[in-house]
């Protein structure tokens, strides 16, 4: 990989929650128009790393680089400016507002004299029909259309087509694919390799190991806040195989060592 | 079938519900009571009715936004009061204690904000507390007396408050300030970006904050706008009577809230509506009126009024549930 290849590099990050150490040293490294499943039993740190760089937290230790210039994430508005967009599996939209609306919350277009603050509703209205279409939503669904309307699906495109607006380089999905049906599931799956080929890159989060390895192009593996894989080639790999290194039962990653579970403040010592 | 989908979208409004009440109440009692489209009765109609009505526009904009006011109706006392107090010993011009009177009401309004959304106190605690606190303020300051006003009549009385007559209907400024006030409000809260940020805020404060809306700047805001609109109504209101009681405006925050919410605002926030809330305005001070007029004893009054709130509390859910499915 060339070096301009590289979107995020997350390095040496280390995060605690009293005495329980979230994450131990993990790096991380995210390529242009890539597919990242994040893989992890519960409790492996998976939610802590993302909502790190989402900027629902921040990290103790730890460096976060956005196209090779150290970037500083401090909440979630400057994740976003630094183009990195999360949807959780609720999508995080304000149910009683139309979808234009919830699409241009917080950076609404204005037209005519600045001090009306009118928003550009006809603007609004195109655009968002233009999104929908591009996201994969065939169905006729006016853009004025309540979020309360839509099914779970629909929400997903939804934060979706708002990710692809704002240019987001990095679209994190935390769980997006969890209470949808079968049809729905396949809907946001499409979504998300549509995400990636205009132009973003993603990270995907998923229990379910079936819908990660449809859609990733790499899988990262998480165990105890450490990382325990990051090159593993979903077409040269077996669900089996990946389950075991999730829980830690393989061979190749070898016994089961002491710093694993070293304490927090004592792991960086050495 | 044009007309029909128009019709079909028509009723689809949660203004549609309280407009059809408004409707039915003005044919019922000009029916039983034909003087009470007489012009005598629409004037007395009109003097208080808009007094009310800005406070009530002012609500409307908070409880879109998830929060609610209860100081009002001491804040419509106090101000008056100030505003007197001052002018009466002659401590400023009548100007200036109009101003001071406003911007304490500001400073009011910024601590129930700073509390609700600083301290992450409900905005029903915080402004009980205030309601006590500024009513307790009124009643100290004039020793629990009325304040006399002296027949005061200036260009500023005149803007505020005074009157003129079209065709036999005697109009009070304080209707042209309600409809000004209503346009610039109706304006915000569906054309302005401030109005989406008002209803993210009000329907899931999370993700607005989350886009990068500045929640706790929107609200405490909000609530200075409600309550300078309380004090500005309540000065208004002290010119128009001639008198300024430090216990007036007692009860009126239920009264508003019960005004915005027959409107179709929701108390919990994420929907509001001028119109609605205009229309709010219109059935209960109707209502009020019209009982006296055909006759039910005043004190049954209140029946209505909660029969009222009942009724379009329901309509407003069920109508909720059949558009909006799921969720």
């Amino acid at each position: 990989m060339t070096v301009t290849n590289e979107l995020v590099r997350m390095e040496h990050i280390n995060k605690c929650f009293g005495l329980v150490q979230a994450l131990n040293d993990v790096s991380v490294m995210v390529h242009r128009q890539e597919i990242v499943g994040l893989l992890g039993d519960n409790g492996a740190g998976k939610s802590t790393l993302i909502k790190i760089l989402s900027g629902a937290l921040t990290a103790d230790s730890g460096t976060i680089h956005m196209n090779g210039s150290e970037v500083h994430i401090r909440n979630p508005v400057d994740a976003i400016d630094h183009g990195i967009e999360t949807i959780y599996q609720d999508s995080a939209l304000v149910t009683q507002l139309s979808i234009a609306r919830n699409l241009f919350l917080g950076r609404e277009p204005l037209v005519g004299p600045h001090f009306l603050n009118r928003m550009d509703q006809e603007a609004m209205n195109a655009l968002s029909r233009e999104l929908l279409k591009q996201v994969g939503i065939t169905k006729d669904i006016s853009p004025t259309t309540p979020i309360s309307s839509l099914s779970g699906g629909e929400r997903q495109a939804v934060a979706i087509a708002r990710a692809l607006h704002f240019k987001s380089e990095l679209i994190i999905l935390d769980e997006p694919t969890n209470n949808l049906g079968v049809e729905e599931t396949q809907a946001v799956l499409r979504f998300i390799r549509n995400a990636r080929d205009s132009g973003s890159s993603c990270i995907f989060i998923a229990h379910n190991i079936y819908h990660v390895f449809q859609v990733v192009d790499r899988i990262v593996v998480l165990r105890r806040g450490r990382k325990v894989a990051d090159d593993i080639d979903p077409k040269q790999t077996t669900i089996e195989d990946v389950e075991r290194v999730i829980t830690g039962l393989n061979n190749h990653a070898g016994p089961h060592r002491a710093w694993e579970d070293g304490e927090c403040g004592d792991a960086d010592d050495a | 079938m044009g007309l029909i989908s128009f019709l079909k979208k028509l009723t689809a409004r949660s203004e549609f519900g309280p407009f059809v009440l408004l409707v039915v109440e003005f044919i019922v009692f000009t029916a039983l009571e034909p003087k009470f489209v007489s012009v005598t009765n629409i004037s007395n109609l009109l003097a208080f009715t808009p007094e009310l009505g800005i406070i009530a526009l002012g609500m409307t904009m908070l409880m879109t936004s998830g929060e609610f006011d209860l100081s009002v109706g001491s804040v419509f006392g106090f101000a008056a009061v100030v505003m007197w107090t001052l002018y009466n010993e002659s401590v400023t011009p009548f100007g200036v204690a109009c101003l001071i009177a406003l911007a304490l009401a500001v400073v009011v309004g910024f601590a129930n904000g700073w509390f609700v959304t600083i301290l992450k106190i409900p905005s029903f605690l915080v402004t009980l507390g205030m309601m006590l606190v500024v009513r307790g303020s009124a009643l100290y300051l004039t020793d629990g007396f009325p304040q006399r006003i002296w027949k005061t009549d200036n260009l500023l009385t005149r803007l505020i408050a005074g009157d003129f007559c079209i065709g036999g209907i005697r109009i009070h400024a304080t209707v042209l300030w309600f409809i000004l006030i209503a346009a610039i409000l109706g304006y915000v809260l569906t054309q302005a970006k401030l109005g989406n940020w008002i209803l993210a805020v009000g329907g899931n404060s999370v993700s607005a904050l989350a886009r990068g809306v500045r929640v706790g700047r929107t609200k405490i805001m909000l609530f200075m706008l409600t309550s300078v609109l309380a004090a500005f109504a309540g000065i208004a209101s002290s010119i128009r009577v001639q008198t300024a009681n430090p216990n007036s405006g007692t009860g009126y925050e239920l009264e508003v809230i019960a005004m915005v919410v027959i409107g179709g605002t929701a108390l919990t926030g994420g929907r509001g509506t001028i119109i609605g809330t205009i229309l709010g305005v219109l059935i209960l001070r109707s209502m009020r009126n019209g009982i006296v007029m055909i006759g039910v004893p005043g004190l049954a009054y209140n029946i209505f009024i909660g029969a009222i709130i009942l009724g379009m509390m329901a309509l407003h859910s069920s109508l909720e549930r059949r558009h909006h499915r799921g969720t």
